[in-house]
């Protein structure tokens, strides 16, 4: 009697609340995703502002798309560089050169899927000439397209496809170490 | 005896260095310079889908000829296709032909035909393996043009138009080289660069 009035339906309400929390799972993954990084829209004068400006330090530029296959393979190297050289002043921003329509979805989709934590840029222009040309006048646009400033402006290392890592690590110690900070 | 087995040895060595260097060069992901404008562009004979040779003789327009480096998976040739299509059949009947070319490594001519059919492109593909015409052109984006005259002599070489968004429309650079070649003018604009995806090659 007992049992009927006070543990079945203590046991019941358990069960039911057991099969509740699935259900609300499966609910919540049918949502879309919502993007945590933020991508700026960055115009042709903008991007020219970025690259000349008086900085402190170096500066890192990676150009890239998410439908291109070499970009997305060589982001986890640029991700943990950004990691290791960014309490040694390396600023280092990304611009992506996918259609203004991906601003919001598939481009900080995919940052947060890498864990990507550095400034990122989308290039705002219906025609991205100058914006090549602007950057490098022998780069031909393909991508990804990777770009080292020193504090000066200078263009002290470039590479244009699939970056090698070790080769940008080298040529980012050289400017680090340039301001002294001994690490 | 002696001196036959030496001469072996060092043509195996031979070849086996320049497979060496040749995987090192490719490893680089060095492509070619693109041929210069002004110069003319080789005949080649590349396979359709089909796999039916075809020489660019063969194909040539009697008024020119554009070489479109597309793709079947890239997201910028492939908001392209409607243009591409458009751009043969206006030009067909003025006498460009337009020859599509497939040097993706990852694109076998099962894709290439199954993309040209449900994207309506109605104009010759050709599957370039081994991305030959690809390297000898110095093509290194899908879509890429590149628009040759009766005497394969290279006019103009770039982007099919500045935007990957039709709405976006300013310059339709291919089309204004062919219209200027077309009524014997100089070409303005001989080369704009081609922005879209990388040809991945073998």
């Amino acid at each position: 009697m007992r049992f009927t009035k006070t543990i079945l339906p203590i046991t019941l309400c358990i069960l039911l609340a057991s099969l509740a929390v699935p259900a609300q799972k499966k609910g919540r993954a049918a949502k879309p995703r919502k993007p945590v990084a933020v991508v700026s829209p960055i115009d042709t004068e903008a991007l020219k502002v970025l690259l000349t400006q008086q900085r402190e330090g170096p500066l890192l530029v990676n150009f890239w798309a998410t439908f291109c296959d070499p970009c997305r393979d060589e982001f986890p190297d640029l991700v943990k560089i950004d990691k290791d050289y960014r309490p040694r002043s390396l600023e280092f921003v990304t611009v992506s050169l996918d259609d203004m329509t991906d601003i919001k979805t598939s481009v900080p989709l995919f940052l947060d899927s890498m864990k990507a934590t550095m400034p990122a840029y989308l290039l705002n222009a219906s025609d991205p000439e100058p914006a090549i040309n602007l950057v490098d006048s022998r780069w031909q646009g393909d991508l990804p397209a990777t770009f080292l400033y020193n504090e000066k402006g200078e263009v002290v290392y470039k590479h244009i496809g699939r970056v090698n890592t070790a080769e940008l690590r080298a040529a980012i110690e050289k400017v680090v170490s340039k301001k002294g900070d001994g690490q | 005896m002696k001196s036959r087995n030496l001469s072996i040895l060092l043509a195996s060595l031979f070849v086996i260095a320049n497979a060496v260097f040749a995987v090192g060069a490719r490893a680089a992901g060095e492509v070619p310079p693109p041929a210069a404008i002004g110069s003319t562009i080789e005949d080649f004979t590349l396979p359709d889908a089909d796999n039916k040779d075809h020489s660019l003789k063969s194909l040539a327009g009697k008024n020119g000829t554009v070489l479109l480096f597309i793709s079947v998976q890239c997201p910028v040739s492939n908001a392209y296709n409607e243009r591409m299509a458009k751009l043969a059949e206006d030009y067909k009947a003025k006498g460009i032909a337009i020859i599509g070319i497939n040097s993706n490594v990852a694109e076998d001519a099962a894709a290439i035909k199954a993309h040209a059919a449900e994207h309506k492109l109605a104009f010759p593909i050709l599957k370039d393996s081994g991305n030959k015409i690809a390297d000898k052109l110095g093509a290194s984006v899908t879509p890429e043009a590149y628009f040759i005259d009766v005497n394969n002599k290279l006019l103009y070489h770039g982007r099919i138009d500045n935007a990957r968004n039709p709405a976006q429309l300013e310059t339709s650079d291919l089309r204004n080289a062919l219209d200027a070649a077309l009524g014997g003018k100089t070409i303005d604009k001989a080369e704009a660069k081609a922005f879209g995806c990388t040809i991945k090659r073998a």
